[in-house]
This record gives structure tokens, sequence and C-alpha cells, in this order.
């Protein structure tokens, strides 16, 4: 096969389609293998392609842990915040400037009442988290109504798992990739075109 | 070879299909036309729907005045209505979030559509707090500052009706997106294998471009974990707060400091009962037994029986204050107006349908007996109804001046009404089951490759060992696709 030669600009590889080199597989435990066998080996992982959430397959792949946790709890954090500014201003103070607040007495109870804030505090955090959390995921995988599917592999949607490697990266040997494809069991090997 | 737990049965029945199987399962409603029996339930409901919708039009341009209710029973159906929405609207998020915590993989087959009629039992309880008020265009007041001569006038963040608002918005919109968040994989998945110009553009546009790329699943777990955390929280927060409309007051019958529990554990009775009632349809009409399997019906029965004995010990905590507290009033409303006063039928109802019947899912036999549970399902929807009909009416209409003692009885368009969320909820659900897939196919499909990863895991086989002892194909085949 000759259409895995490098032509492509790697440094403006964002912007451009390029070649992958994929091996199918028809079993979750072969991905597995040939992930870590890939990976141990030096061979250019891309990317990998399941029909659904392979566990395990992140360490196999020398991946880190995603970093989304930690922008969620500052989303929560904000919501605790703004919950915290409504109620106060709303209810006590009025630190807006030139827009004056009212506190009125009701039931004889205090202005601020910390407990009786509880639940919106706990309402507009989950707000703001769940929201904001799901937002960055999908600004940060560029997945929107109507994204292009930027490689497509026919049926690691239904029942195939597939494994991407980058010709274009130091290390791409097409033979080596493929004596580990057959290895691990592969059952078809393709050139797959695709915004990487 | 054998399965993989000899103790448990697989979740997945069937002689452990193939991963294609499944997805041919699940799609298949969605790319065949439409069954008799399909049209035979949507007719009426969508029926219903639009003639209880227009009576709503004509309640708001006529005016509360249509309704039943007086000065001494202010709350009746519409609240009644409300809160067995809200209660029915909690079993999908328990479902999804909770069982998903607690990494209860059998979950996965019923998640999806008890996910869906969550989102549509919320629709169904906002309609009627926001037709209740008479004028609902004054409606965003509850959040915005009333306009008048001395200043901003803000809402009272001291009363729970106003946490309620902020309760039943956040439980809504969150539901919405982990449902919708859910979707997306399967939504790729019907993408990918319809050959349907439009079909393939819809479910294009709505899959936000997913392919199943691990950098997406690796981190898209993450968020999905991230969303059920929130939810299993916000899920019990919900009818908290909810009862803490009655709770915080004064009334006899409602100032009551067990409610918070016992209205949770009420709603997971009632949506339980619900998920039931409509599943145990789906599971029968899309033959998908194999994935909606006994096991799962039996699990939910189980959940019932559990939950519905929670909300009977509540029942009688209820008469044991009224009894220890001393208070006359809590007392007469328990010994006097609920058990032996003008509403006592409904109060039977309530016993019986809810912590009597349900008894029976004691019995492995009887829990396993589809037509025995779907009827049981129905029972306990009906005993819930009547739980929170019981709490509201029988405490107004018995007021602390017998002057003000009052009956109360619905009109015909409280009825039409309720009937209309009905038909609502029945409608939209029907069109989901015909254009969503109704089950998580990719959760799914982890689940039926765990028995088959447990399977290749006691054979001894892992790691780069695999390709060894697995069949090596002859040669891989070759083929160059340009997309």
């Amino acid at each position: 096969m000759s259409s895995a030669v490098a032509t492509h600009d790697t440094s403006d590889a964002v912007s451009k389609t390029r070649e992958l080199f994929v091996g199918i597989f028809t079993e979750e435990h072969q991905l597995m293998s040939v992930a870590k066998d890939a990976t141990d080996s030096g061979h250019p992982v891309h990317d990998c392609y399941t029909p659904y959430p392979v566990h395990g397959l992140d360490d196999a792949l020398g991946w880190k842990r995603s970093w989304i946790p930690y922008a969620s709890f500052c989303f929560g954090m904000f919501g605790l915040s703004l919950a915290f500014g409504l109620q106060v201003h709303s209810q006590f103070v009025d630190f807006v400037p030139l827009w004056k607040g009212w506190p009125i007495i009701i039931g004889g109870k205090p202005f601020l009442p910390w407990p009786a804030f509880i639940p919106v505090f706990f309402e507009l955090t989950v707000l703001c988290t769940g929201h904001l959390t799901v937002l960055t995921y999908f600004i940060y995988r560029r997945l929107f109504p109507g994204a292009k599917v930027k490689v497509h592999i026919d049926g690691v949607t239904d029942d195939r798992f597939a494994i991407a490697l980058d010709p274009e990266s130091e290390g791409f040997d097409e033979e080596q990739a493929r004596a580990l494809f057959a290895k691990h069991g592969c059952s078809e090997i393709l050139t797959v075109e695709g915004r990487a | 070879m054998s399965v993989a737990s000899h103790l448990r049965e697989p979740l997945v029945t069937g002689g452990n299909p193939k991963l294609a199987d499944i997805t041919d399962a699940v799609v298949a409603p969605m790319e065949n036309k439409p069954t008799k029996l399909w049209w035979l339930a949507f007719i009426p409901a969508a029926t219903l729907f639009v003639l209880g919708f227009s009576t709503m039009g004509y309640q708001i341009s006529e005016g509360i005045g249509t309704w039943g209710l007086n000065k001494t029973v202010g709350w009746g159906w519409d609240i009644t209505n409300f809160v067995w929405w809200v209660g029915i609207g909690h079993a999908g998020t328990a479902i999804s979030a909770i069982l998903f915590l607690f990494r209860q993989r059998w979950r996965t087959a019923i998640n999806r559509s008890a996910e869906a009629m969550t989102i549509l039992a919320v629709i169904c309880a906002a309609i009627f707090p926001i037709i209740h008020m008479g004028r609902p265009w004054f409606g965003w007041w509850w959040f915005a500052p009333l306009p008048n001569m001395r200043g901003p006038l803000w809402v009272n963040f001291r009363s729970p009706l106003l946490w309620d608002f902020f309760a039943i918005s956040t439980y809504f919109s969150i539901s919405c997106v982990f449902w919708y968040f859910g979707l997306i994989p399967d939504l790729a998945t019907f993408r990918d294998r319809t050959n349907h110009k439009i079909k393939k553009l819809i479910y294009g546009i709505m899959s936000f471009g997913w392919n199943g790329s691990n950098r997406d699943w690796s981190h898209y777990e993450i968020v999905y974990g991230i969303l059920a955390g929130l939810a299993a929280p916000l899920v019990l927060s919900v009818h908290t707060i909810v009862s803490m409309d009655f709770a915080t007051s004064v009334i006899p019958g409602w100032h009551t400091t067990i409610f918070p529990p016992y209205f949770v554990a009420g709603a997971l009775f009632s949506g339980f009962a619900m998920v039931m009632t409509l599943l145990i349809i789906a599971r029968k009409t899309q033959k998908l037994e194999h994935i909606i399997t006994i096991n799962h019906i039996d699990n939910m029965a189980k959940v019932v029986l559990a939950t519905g004995m929670l909300v009977g010990l509540a029942y009688s905590t209820e008469f044991l204050i009224g009894w220890y507290s001393g208070s006359n009033y809590e007392g007469f409303i328990f010994f006097s107006s609920r058990m032996k006063g003008p509403y006592a039928w409904a109060y039977w109802i309530m016993i019986t349908c809810n912590v009597i019947s349900p008894q029976i899912f004691w019995v492995r036999k009887f829990r396993r007996n589809m037509v025995l549970v779907f009827v049981m399902s129905i029972f306990v929807n009906i005993g819930m109804w009547f739980e929170r009909f019981v709490i509201i009416v029988t405490s107004l209409n018995r007021d602390y001046l017998p002057s003000s003692w009052s009956m109360y009885s619905p009109t015909w368009v409280e009825v039409l009404e309720y009937g209309g969320t009905i038909g609502f909820f029945f409608t939209f659900y029907l069109l989901f089951v015909r254009f969503l897939p109704t089950i998580a196919i990719a959760e799914v499909k982890s689940v039926a490759a765990y028995a088959q990863r447990e399977e290749h895991a006691a054979a001894g086989s892992t790691g780069a060992a695999a390709g060894v002892l697995s069949p090596a194909p002859a040669a891989p085949k070759e083929e160059a696709s340009h997309v």
C-alpha cells in the first residue's frame, strides 16, 4: 500500500486533512492488547475508535486522566458564589450602586437567615456545574450540533474496534505496524482520511 | 464456555448476543413503520392531550373560578397533580444517577426510557403551578424583582415555594442535559447505519459529529460521572423541597418533620411503578425481552416493595406523632379526619394500594409474573395520586374553625386538565419510542461485553498474549477508503 507515505506538513495538522493507518478488530480484548503493545513498542498511536467506552484503554495508551473535573469544581464555586450574591443582595444589602435594595421583614425573621439560603445554594451550584461542565466538554472536543465527523471509520459505532496510527509521526513503520496488527488478530487494515 | 458469574444471571439474555444484534434490536422501531398497536395508543393519547390543553386555554381565559376550589380548600387537584407528576419524575434520574454511582449494571437497559419519562413527567408537573397562578404571564416575577414605586421588590428567598422554583427548574434542565448527553453516541450509531437521506441529515446534526473516538470517550465518561454525581443529590433535593412546601406551614397534617424522607421514598415508589408500567408494555411490543429482561422487572419490583414499606412506615409515624405530641389538632387530623372523615374512602384507597397490595412482591413468583406486576404498578400509581390528594385536601377541608369547614370536588375543567397531562405524557413517550433509541445502546454493549471480558480473563489470556490465543486470521484484508 502506497497511500501511507507522509506528504503533509505536520506542523499544520489541525486544520488539514491527513491519512491515518487504521487496524480494525472485532473483539474488545484484541484492541486492548494491540493498544498496549503499540504504545509500549513506540508506534505513534493517534486514537482508538470503539462502540462503547472501553475501560482500561486510557491506561493501555498511557493517557492521563481528564482535567475536566478541576474545571467542574471551579464552575461549582462560581454557582455557589452566584447563589450567595443573589440571595444576600436581594434580601439584605444593595452592593450594586444605584440599584437600591429593599430589605423586608417577613414574619419577623432575620434578614440573613443562612439556613434558609441552603436550598438555593445547592440548586445553583448544581445548575452551573452541570451545564458548564458539559459545555466545556463540547467546546474542548469540538462537538456541536451539525459538527462534521472528523474521522469516519465504518462500523465503529456498531460492533467494530479500531486503532489509528499516525503515519506522519516519527516512529511509524508500516511493515512493523502491519505485523503488530496481524499479531493481535486484525481483521482489516484501512487507510482513512480525516481531519485529525 | 460457561457464563462469567455463576451467582448472577446474565444482564443481557438470549445466548450472549453479538454487539450488532443489540444495535439491530434497539433501532428496529426507528427503522420500521409504526405498528397498528402504536397508532392505537397514539391516537387516544394525542386526543386527550389536545383536549386537556384546550381546557387549560379556557381556564386561563376564564380564570381559576372554573375550578372547584373554595376559601377553605385552596389547593385541590392542581397541586395534587403537580406533586404526583414530580414524584413520577424521580425514578428516571434515580435509575440513571444513583444506580450508576452504585455500579448497578442492570440499569443500562432501562435508564434511557426512564430518563425520557422523567423529563416528560417534570413538564407535566410544571404545568400545574404555572396554570394555578391564574395569570401565568406574571409568572416570571417568581424570579425577577417586582417593579413598583419604591425600588426593586425581590422575591422572598426564605420561602420554600421559591426554593421549589429553583429546584424544579434545575432538576428539569439537568435531567435534559443528562439524557441528551447519554443519547449522543447512540444517535451517531443510528446516523451511521441509516440509508434514509433525511434521517441521516437530522441524526447527523443531532449526534454532534460523534465518531466513537477514544479521546472523546475518555472525557465523556468523566463528564457522565460528574453529571451522575450532581444528579443523585439533586433527585433527593427536589422532593425534599417539594415536601417543605407543606412541612414549613402550620397546617396540621402538613406540619410534619418526617415529610422530606417520606416524600422522597414516595417519589421513588411511584416513579419505579410508572417505569414498570411503561417498560412492561415496551419490552413486549418492541420485542426487547432479551434486553429488558425479567430480572429487570424483578429488581424494580423489589425497589417498589422496599420504598412502599418506607412509605408505610412514614404513614404510621405520622399517627404516632399525632398521638405522642398531645396536640389535639394533629390528633384530630389523623385519627378523625383522615381515617373516618368525609374523605376516608380516599385514605383507605391510599393504604390499600400503597401499603397492603405491594406486599405480594415478597414472593419471587409474583415479581416475575408480568401481568400481575403490570396491574400492581397501576395500583401504585393510583395509590400515590390519592396519597397527595389525602395530604392536601383532608388537611385543608377541616380548618381550625369548624365554621370554615368545607368540602371540595373537582370540576370538569380540573379533570380534563389532568387528563391532558396524561395525554401529553403518553403522546410524547410514544413519539420518543418511534424516533429515538429507547435503550442506551452503547451502555448495554459495554455490559454485554463485560461478561465476555470476564470469560476472557478467566481463560487466562491477558495483555499481549490475547492475540496469540485468539484464532488468528489468515491475513488481514487490505482496503483503502477515503471519506
